[in-house]
């Protein structure tokens, strides 16, 4: 009875499973991969609830008020992870930091691989005079003076726009030139087979070539490059805020929260403020990194055939 | 089901039959730069000066060693290129200067076969979407009967009717260029190019492609522009034969003339080359000595003459135009 419903399930005209589906089941077979992946959900559902269960772990759950009385307690009970030289709760500035940061690394990965995409499409797919005018441009934004660029930009909007967002702003337009080459090459490549020219054929414009052919095509290059991207703004956020020239020293980032270990009293002896936020954003980027990874096997297209 | 009435109407059809397609002084040049400031230092002339005419129903087949400019041809014809310079009319319209939004409407007349049945798919679609695109390009339509539509044409050209919900990657060479025709087909053109659409497969495959294009041509009314390595294939598709050497058209002639008595001495090299099955049957055999010259600095005069087992003096210095040396039979060579 039993094998007789196995055997008319089988001969149901099934639908085959698209590219996307054999890549799917082939990342959630991957198990370093899925443990990144819950401890990136994980991290990302504690920061979006850091409101609501801040005031459950902590007494001191404002993140900004300086509290005289509570300076550079060590962990115990009360304070799970000590506090501050300011006084205020490590473990609540962790939580409100990951928002920041993992927002400033998204929002900034989003513009990058956004940017990248169009203007690596574009030139890549028209070639000529419009590959050579984007690339150019490129490489002008390549060899721009990313550190000088975000101090001033960041002096020049303080005050004007909200300082996180210019943060976000001036990383993600200043980096996008290596996803644009990436996107370049793979359309390059990608372009020369005849499914392109079949495309043209049959009456797609070249926006429709671009979007429905050749995009689909390289986008697993791209879904990869994203997540590779994703840590490496989450450093860069870490980086500039811990030199001063991030997010704003009121909000409080992992990066900011790092920037306490300049003193060599807190460095040497008073680890639990400065190694919460440094081993966070270690196994953050290490997931990422491995979700990247199995990303890219799962995407592989010698082994989707 | 072919009955003698039936071979009537289409003697009598094709009779009447007109021009489908003129191609007039065709010319594909790729610019050769160099230097410093990438100035055009010469020509690769892939398409020079090509002229021929396809009528409605019939398939004119173009050979020619790889290299040689056919699938330019091909391919200009159908406007996926630019021409540098003659014309093409398709059924008496000029197509050569159409763009943008008027040429991808006549688009829709004419299709294309391609040649590699893994690259001419796109891997990240479901066989129905491939086949439906070219209808949703110029349509809007029902999405139950496109299916229904489509599933029947799938059929038509040999696949089963499942193949609509699966991927390129799971059929075989053979399956995947009958999905590639089913593509071409989807928009009842009238002309498909067909750029060695047989040369990827097995030879017991081959013959069963070649089979369903020549129904398909008969069902659906096409012309084909039947491009080829391959002699015997050309043979068994084509009525009109044209030669290619070096972007140059060297013989153009009906089928049965070209077989038997090719008047270029290119094509009669050509087809001595053809194996001939009978191991009894002791054929002469003529070999081309050297190389294709290169195209981009191609010989002085007749573009055959470094190879040709022939040659006379002239050859070197005059180009030989095509003229017509026999009814319906056109060869550009000095002999003539």
């Amino acid at each position: 009875m039993a094998s007789s419903t196995t055997i008319t399930q089988q001969k149901k005209p099934e639908r085959s499973l698209s590219p996307w589906q054999i890549a799917r089941r082939k990342f959630v077979r991957n198990k370093l991969a899925m443990i990144s992946s819950f401890f990136i959900m994980l991290v990302t559902l504690m920061s979006l609830s850091a409101p609501f269960i801040a005031p459950l772990l902590s007494p001191l759950p404002d993140i900004s008020k300086v509290n005289i009385g509570a300076m550079n307690i060590e962990p115990n009970g009360e304070h799970l992870l000590g506090t501050d030289k300011s006084g205020r709760d490590v473990l609540t500035r962790l939580f409100y930091g990951g928002r920041i940061s993992l927002l400033v690394g998204f929002s900034a990965t989003l513009i990058v691989i956004t940017l990248g995409t169009v203007v690596g499409a574009l030139a890549g797919f028209f070639g000529g005079f419009i590959d050579s005018l984007l690339m150019r441009f490129t490489d002008f934004v390549l060899n721009f003076p990313f550190l000088v660029f975000v101090i001033v930009l960041n002096t020049i909007l303080y005050g004007i726009v909200d300082g996180l967002w210019v943060l976000i702003m001036v990383i993600g337009a200043l980096s996008w030139g290596g996803v644009a080459r990436l996107v370049r090459s793979k359309v390059l490549a990608e372009k020369e087979n005849e499914y392109i020219l079949a495309a043209l054929s049959i009456g797609c414009s070249p926006f429709k070539v671009i979007t429905k052919h050749l995009l689909p095509n390289v986008i697993s290059t791209i879904i990869v490059q994203g997540t590779l991207i994703f840590a490496t703004m989450i450093v860069i956020e870490s980086a500039l805020s811990y030199l001063g020239f991030g997010v704003p020293q009121a909000t409080p980032s992992w990066g900011n929260m790092l920037s306490s270990a300049n003193e060599p009293d807190v460095l040497q002896g008073k680890p639990w403020i400065w190694m919460p936020p440094a081993i966070i954003i270690t196994l953050t980027i290490l997931s990422i990194n491995f979700i990247g990874e199995g990303l890219k096997d799962a995407l592989n297209p010698k082994s989707l055939r | 089901m072919i009955t003698r009435d039936f071979i009537q109407d289409r003697i009598d059809y094709l009779d009447k039959r007109e021009n489908l397609l003129e191609i007039r002084n065709l010319k594909k040049y790729y610019p050769v730069t160099g230097g410093f400031f990438k100035r055009t230092i010469g020509n690769v002339k892939a398409v020079d000066d090509v002229s021929f005419s396809i009528r409605k129903g019939e398939t004119l087949g173009l050979v020619g060693e790889s290299g040689c400019g056919k699938s330019t041809a091909g391919r200009t014809i159908l406007r996926l290129m630019k021409p540098t310079g003659g014309e093409i009319l398709f059924e008496g319209k000029d197509i050569t200067r159409l763009s943008g939004s008027k040429l991808q409407k006549a688009r829709r007349d004419f299709q294309m076969v391609f040649q590699d049945p893994y690259a001419s798919l796109n891997p990240t679609q479901m066989v129905g979407d491939i086949i439906a695109e070219p209808i949703l390009n110029y349509e809007k339509r029902n999405k139950k009967e496109l299916e229904l539509e489509i599933k029947t044409l799938l059929k038509r050209v040999g696949l089963p009717e499942e193949a609509y919900y699966k991927y390129a990657h799971e059929f075989s060479g053979g399956q995947r260029q009958r999905i590639g025709i089913a593509r071409a087909l989807a928009l009842h053109p009238k002309l498909i190019v067909a750029d060695e659409p047989v040369s990827a497969l097995d030879v017991s495959v081959q013959s069963q492609v070649l089979n369903l294009l020549k129904e398909l041509q008969i069902e659906f009314d096409l012309t084909y522009l039947f491009i080829a390595h391959d002699l015997s294939v050309v043979k068994h598709m084509s009525d009109q034969i044209g030669v290619m050497y070096l972007g140059n058209l060297v013989e153009l002639a009906s089928n049965k003339d070209l077989y038997k008595e090719p008047l270029h001495p290119y094509t009669q090299a050509l087809i001595s080359a053809i194996p001939e099955p009978n191991p009894l049957k002791r054929k002469e055999r003529i070999v081309l000595k050297g190389d294709v010259p290169s195209p981009q600095n191609p010989p002085a005069g007749c573009p055959f003459h470094t190879r040709c087992p022939v040659a006379m003096e002239i050859c070197s210095q005059e180009k030989p135009a095509l003229a017509e040396v026999r009814p319906g039979h056109q060869v550009a060579c000095h002999l003539y």
